[in-house]
């Protein structure tokens, strides 16, 4: 009976009216956990604890935001080695319709613009769309780069740091962080976006999308529907523009920072007063106070 | 960021000269401002610029995109550029991706030689608009650069045996990565302009010489239609709300450990005794909802540079290091005296952050009532 019901309700119509709504997810190493974390600071990426960019997760809440409210699919895309299928399982529990995912040994040591490359590709591959949705930035690469290098490999509009989207009389209306504050911008799709921190958590998922995963995943024939893992040849890639090859940067040299510390006059163990006072006798804060105390 | 091996010494001697691959050349650097309003991120990549086109002994260009720019041509130049394109249009009155991006690629089309680097600010233009322009000329580009300079490199790596090589005049774009526990030292010789972003705040700009002397040229504006697939509709800018932290010269920053929403408002009033100052907070809060993303400080947030730093609450996991390390003074409240803050903060104040504030709150009150202290202007 169960699972009649899960096919009855989970049934990917790309087909439906609506948005062709893409998500780019990255599975990165967890900076917040010390396992895999090399004595001179590198991550080693095989040991270390792995998770959805922190920042993708704001990008999958838009996208099942958008196709909540004006209908259409999601398809999130990812690429990485072989274990990054555990984040489109994720994708899949929160709502997803389908994820693919880009693997190949050759794409080992890509920069940003080789790897807007291979995605570009990839999308290709994947077909038509309306809206892709990227994180910001990853907390690995920390660059920004790719989501205005796949823009410009497609040549689309963007809209880079959103922080509010909607969509109205088939207009694409995104509100986008500049300093200071911000702008708002209208785009017929299709267009990238991406979206900023500052964007709506992503919501817990249902205990029915994660129970309809643990379902998939005892079948792999089934799971093989929703989620398709290709390679550079499935997607026609040029080798030669991708991997370490395709990189037009390099790391020439790490070097590790010197531990901090040492230098820090400690104030503790006295009256609050005391504590206070040795500061400002013993630093220059007073300096920075406004004159006599009158409200800037 | 690709990887690579470290040259071998020994190499070196059969290592073929590649300097025309990337010869020296120019330096550029392409303006910012919000409405005419130049950003100071803009100087500090002019002081920066200025420094590798005097170690090449090359030029160093600014390109400005705008409407009716006024004297900021002139300000550029007063700040260290030798020549300045103005590219002036009203499409241009303010930044949209595709409009700008037309015109620098073209403008870099149109030049007899490839500038040597091309510099960006890493701020919301920046970052939106450098990746384009990489991509369209397939050349390298590195994110939030926090040190730049030229050297040379030795490429023996086989991976592509025709790039080795000793290529003599490299930019090295250095950045923090891993948080900031390593300084990465990136390249990309292969393809002028070598492109990088430079975090605001970081990069000290030149002193404003009113006699420098300087040229500034027209750039031709050629927008196609594809170019306005995006509107702006509406530019807000939010100086009212008076959070400004990459200018302010004192920011009170709180933690997790200010323990509730309400806390902030004892930021505000510490932060009230000080000239120029903003409130400034960690992700954990900021993802709380206790104050704005506005707010943030750290790796996801804003880098900032003040003269003083109050950080209360404030553990100092190296996401929040990583964007304030660098401020002149740093003064730290916590009860952890094992807290990661300690070991960077100047001065650390180890207690309840409700009984601490309100005591540095009258003590400063009493310091201005009785010495009259004037704010410093300058640097620190």
């Amino acid at each position: 009976m169960l699972v009649e019901f899960v096919k009855k309700e989970w049934v990917i119509d790309l087909m439906a009216s609506g948005y062709r709504i893409f998500v780019m997810v990255k599975q990165v190493p967890d900076q917040g956990s010390k396992a895999g974390l090399n004595p001179d600071g590198t991550i080693d990426r095989a040991r270390a604890k792995r998770m959805l960019n922190p920042f993708d997760k704001f990008a999958l809440q838009a996208a099942l935001h958008t196709k909540k409210l004006y209908g259409g699919s999601v398809t999130a895309i990812s690429m990485g080695p072989p274990p990054a299928v555990e984040i489109l399982l994720e994708a899949l529990e929160h709502g997803v319709d389908r994820g693919f995912l880009l693997s190949d040994r050759r794409l080992a040591a890509s920069d940003t613009l080789a790897t807007a490359y291979a995605l570009y590709k990839t999308i290709n591959y994947v077909g038509e769309f309306d809206i892709i949705f990227c994180g910001l930035q990853t907390t690995d690469g920390d660059t920004a780069q790719v989501g205005p290098q796949l823009a410009e490999r497609l040549n689309l509009p963007q809209v880079t740091y959103c922080e509010d989207f909607s969509i109205k009389n088939n207009k694409v209306h995104a509100r986008r962080i500049i300093e200071g504050g911000h702008q708002t911008v209208i785009a017929d799709p299709p267009v990238l976006v991406t979206i900023a921190n500052s964007y709506h958590p992503l919501e817990y998922k249902s205990f029915h999308g994660a129970w309809r995963v643990q379902q998939l995943q005892r079948k792999q024939e089934e799971l093989a529907k929703y989620i398709t893992t290709i390679n550079l040849d499935d997607v026609g890639a040029d080798p030669e523009r991708c991997g370490l090859k395709g990189s037009p940067t390099i790391v020439a040299k790490t070097e590790k920072v010197g531990e901090l510390g040492g230098s820090c006059n400690m104030h503790e163990g006295k009256a609050v007063d005391e504590l206070v006072k040795e500061v400002i006798v013993g630093s220059s804060v007073k300096e920075f106070l406004s004159v006599n105390g009158k409200p800037q | 960021m690709a990887e690579d091996t470290e040259p071998k010494k020994d190499a070196k001697a059969e290592l073929k000269d590649m300097s025309d691959i990337c010869p020296i050349g120019d330096v550029l650097v392409i303006a910012e401002h919000i409405l005419g309003d130049l950003q100071p991120v803009t100087l500090e990549l002019l002081g920066a610029g200025r420094m590798l086109a005097d170690k090449m002994s090359r030029k160093l260009l600014c390109l400005v995109l705008g409407h009716e720019l006024g004297d900021i041509p002139q300000r550029l130049i007063e700040y260290g550029a030798d020549e300045v394109y103005v590219a002036e249009h009203e499409e241009l009155k303010y930044y949209r991706t595709l409009p700008y991006r037309r015109v620098v690629c073209d403008f870099l089309e149109s030049l007899p030689s490839q500038p040597h680097t091309a510099l960006l600010g890493s701020t919301t233009t920046g970052r939106d608009l450098a990746p384009r322009i990489a991509a369209h000329f397939d050349t390298g580009l590195t994110a939030d650069t926090t040190e730049l300079d030229i050297g040379p490199y030795e490429h023996t790596s086989k991976v592509d045996p025709s790039k080795i090589g000793l290529y003599p005049n490299c930019l090295y774009a250095i950045r923090p990565s891993f948080g900031e526990s390593l300084k990465a030292r990136i390249l990309g010789p292969w393809k002028n302009p070598q492109m990088a972003t430079t975090r605001p705040g970081v990069m000290i700009p030149l002193n404003r010489d009113p006699k420098r002397k300087g040229e500034i040229k027209k750039v031709p504006v050629n927008l196609k239609k594809e170019d306005h697939r995006l509107l702006v509709d509406e530019i807000v800018r939010e100086v009212a709300k008076g959070v400004k932290l990459a200018e302010a010269d004192v920011i009170v920053a709180g933690g997790f450990g200010m323990g509730t929403q309400e806390g902030f408002a004892l930021l505000k009033e510490l932060a009230a005794c000080f000239e120029n100052s903003a409130v400034g907070a960690s992700r954990k809060v900021v993802d709380l909802g206790w104050i704005p993303y506005q707010h943030q400080v750290g790796q996801t947030g804003k880098t900032v540079r003040p003269k003083l730093y109050i950080a209360c609450g404030i553990s100092g996991a190296i996401q929040h290091r990583v964007g304030m390390s660098k401020s002149g003074l740093i003064i730290a409240i916590n009860k952890d005296p094992d807290a990661a803050i300690f070991k960077f903060a100047h001065h650390g104040i180890v207690g309840d952050v409700y009984q601490i504030i309100p005591e540095m709150i009258k003590q400063f009150k009493q310091v201005q009532s009785t010495e009259g202290v004037k704010a410093v202007v300058g640097t620190h």
